[in-house]
């Protein structure tokens, strides 16, 4: 068993080809799970009745179990209470026409709400107090204040957490692959399975990795500096 | 086989997966010991800037940050064999599986606990230090009498977390082989073809020790904590 180093660059060629799937995979479900994480967040913050124990258990379950099962969870749940309901309301859903992909993205997007609503959580708390008073005192109201002035900041000084959220989530579309997707790492394993040569393969998928972790996080360094050019700190 | 789905059998399954969560576990505790010695060892030049050896261990922990576990776990079980054979002739192409998750675990751990005990080493105000010299104590007095000891309390949450995150990562394990619970829910589903309720019993099992956890490590952090003023923190 040697290494083949010439077969790398056939691979990262063959396997760069799926990267548009994990993209979506990693996407997808972080825009979805925001709008879910910014209620949730909300939601626990002012303690709403009832939606507050709901929103409490939600988080600490996705939180606490492995995003694979969530996966498998959906992808084999799903289905199952689909047909259930299309046998009974009489829908004609034909479960097994629905595309492998769609089950990974709700997993995904129920687990990104979790992660992303904790982000926001502590994103909106860290904003102080006298911000909010403020805004009263200009005469806004609460959506107006929570909207124009609590949010951007909170927000704003939640992006390194989003860097490492987005770059977690890339890592975790890898998964995708255990149910047969197409993503970086399941094209990675075609290669590989169909030219015995596992480690070249794997080393291509791990370069395609590097690099786009690499290139997010140097965008959201950028993005950090724009974002936050009004905030000036303590001492500077 | 009888119904579609069988509520009875997710209680059912839990005692027979519960068996193997010492393997888990045995998994979870040997990476995160080799982890934080290695992690200690990643560190040391960081802090130090000792030339060669800091580009080294940033390259090591950018990749590690910048490919998912499953490409770090695939690379190890088909790269690792390679390069013993390539450079010592050393065959371990037998080793058990569960050995190549560790080391995974381990090299990946590692990066994570090096980036934390730099962040909280840097994080102790330089004041310490210089009182610290000020009434006469060494620099390495210093370091283990004054730094550490705040280092430590700094660090712990992110450590806890990493474990916690860990222990979900572990089952990932499975895609290699190895026996734990994951590896014996995909056996029991081969067998039974109830594949919801084996990963139901999975997801409460996992959910369970993640609270537990969670719990153990909140009554560290308060203890660690003790010497601390209550933080003052507007809540909106």
């Amino acid at each position: 068993m040697t290494i083949d180093i010439p077969f790398i660059w056939i691979a990262f060629k063959e396997i760069i080809k799926a990267l548009p799937i994990t993209l979506i995979l990693t996407i997808v479900p972080l825009l979805a799970g925001f709008l879910i994480g910014i209620g949730v967040a909300l939601v626990r913050i002012y303690k709403m009745k009832f939606l507050y124990r709901i929103a409490n258990g939600y988080v600490s379950f996705f939180r606490g179990t492995p995003i694979i099962m969530h996966i498998m969870v959906i992808y084999f749940g799903f289905p199952l209470l689909l047909d259930q309901l299309s046998l009974r309301f009489d829908l004609g859903i034909q479960t097994n026409k629905i595309p492998i992909i769609l089950f990974v993205l709700i997993a995904l997007t129920l687990a990104a709400g979790s992660y992303l609503s904790e982000i926001i959580r502590s994103g909106i708390i860290s904003v102080s107090n006298g911000q909010m008073e403020a805004a009263y005192s200009v005469g806004m109201t609460k959506f107006q204040a929570m909207n124009r002035i609590i949010l951007p900041q909170a927000l704003a000084q939640s992006i390194p957490n989003f860097t490492n959220i987005f770059v977690g989530f890339l890592h975790t579309s890898s998964i995708a692959f255990l149910v047969s997707q197409k993503e970086v790492t399941g094209a990675a394993n075609i290669v590989a399975s169909v030219n015995l040569k596992f480690l070249e393969a794997f080393i291509a998928a791990g370069i395609i990795y590097w690099g786009i972790t690499i290139l997010v996080e140097g965008i959201s360094f950028l993005l950090e500096k724009k974002v936050t050019a009004y905030n000036r700190g303590g001492v500077s | 086989m009888g119904k579609a789905f069988d509520l009875m059998l997710i209680i059912e399954f839990i005692p027979t997966l519960i068996q193997y969560l010492g393997i888990t576990l045995q998994i979870l505790a040997a990476s995160i010991i080799l982890g934080l010695v290695l992690g200690i060892a990643a560190a040391i030049p960081r802090l130090y800037k000792i030339p060669i050896l800091n580009q080294l261990v940033i390259l090591y922990v950018s990749f590690i940050r910048g490919t998912p576990i499953l490409i770090q776990l695939f690379l190890v079980f088909y790269g690792l064999p390679a390069i013993l054979l390539l450079l010592f002739s050393i065959d371990i192409t037998r080793m058990e599986a569960i050995y190549f998750v560790i080391i995974t675990y381990a090299i990946s751990n590692g990066a994570g606990f090096s980036e934390i005990f730099r962040a909280a080493i840097r994080a102790v105000d330089y004041g310490q230090t210089e009182a610290a010299f000020s009434v006469g104590m060494t620099s390495r007095q210093n370091f283990f009498r004054i730094v550490l000891p705040q280092a430590v309390r700094i660090a712990f949450p992110n450590m806890a977390n990493s474990v916690i995150g860990s222990l979900k990562d572990t089952s990932l394990a499975f895609t290699i082989g190895v026996m734990d619970m994951m590896g014996r829910g995909d056996t029991l589903i081969a067998a039974t073809a109830h594949a919801l309720e084996v990963y139901l019993s999975l997801s409460i099992i996992y959910y369970i020790i993640v609270v537990m956890f969670e719990k153990i490590f909140s009554k560290l952090e308060k203890y660690f904590n003790r010497y601390q003023k209550a933080d003052v923190t507007a809540v909106a």
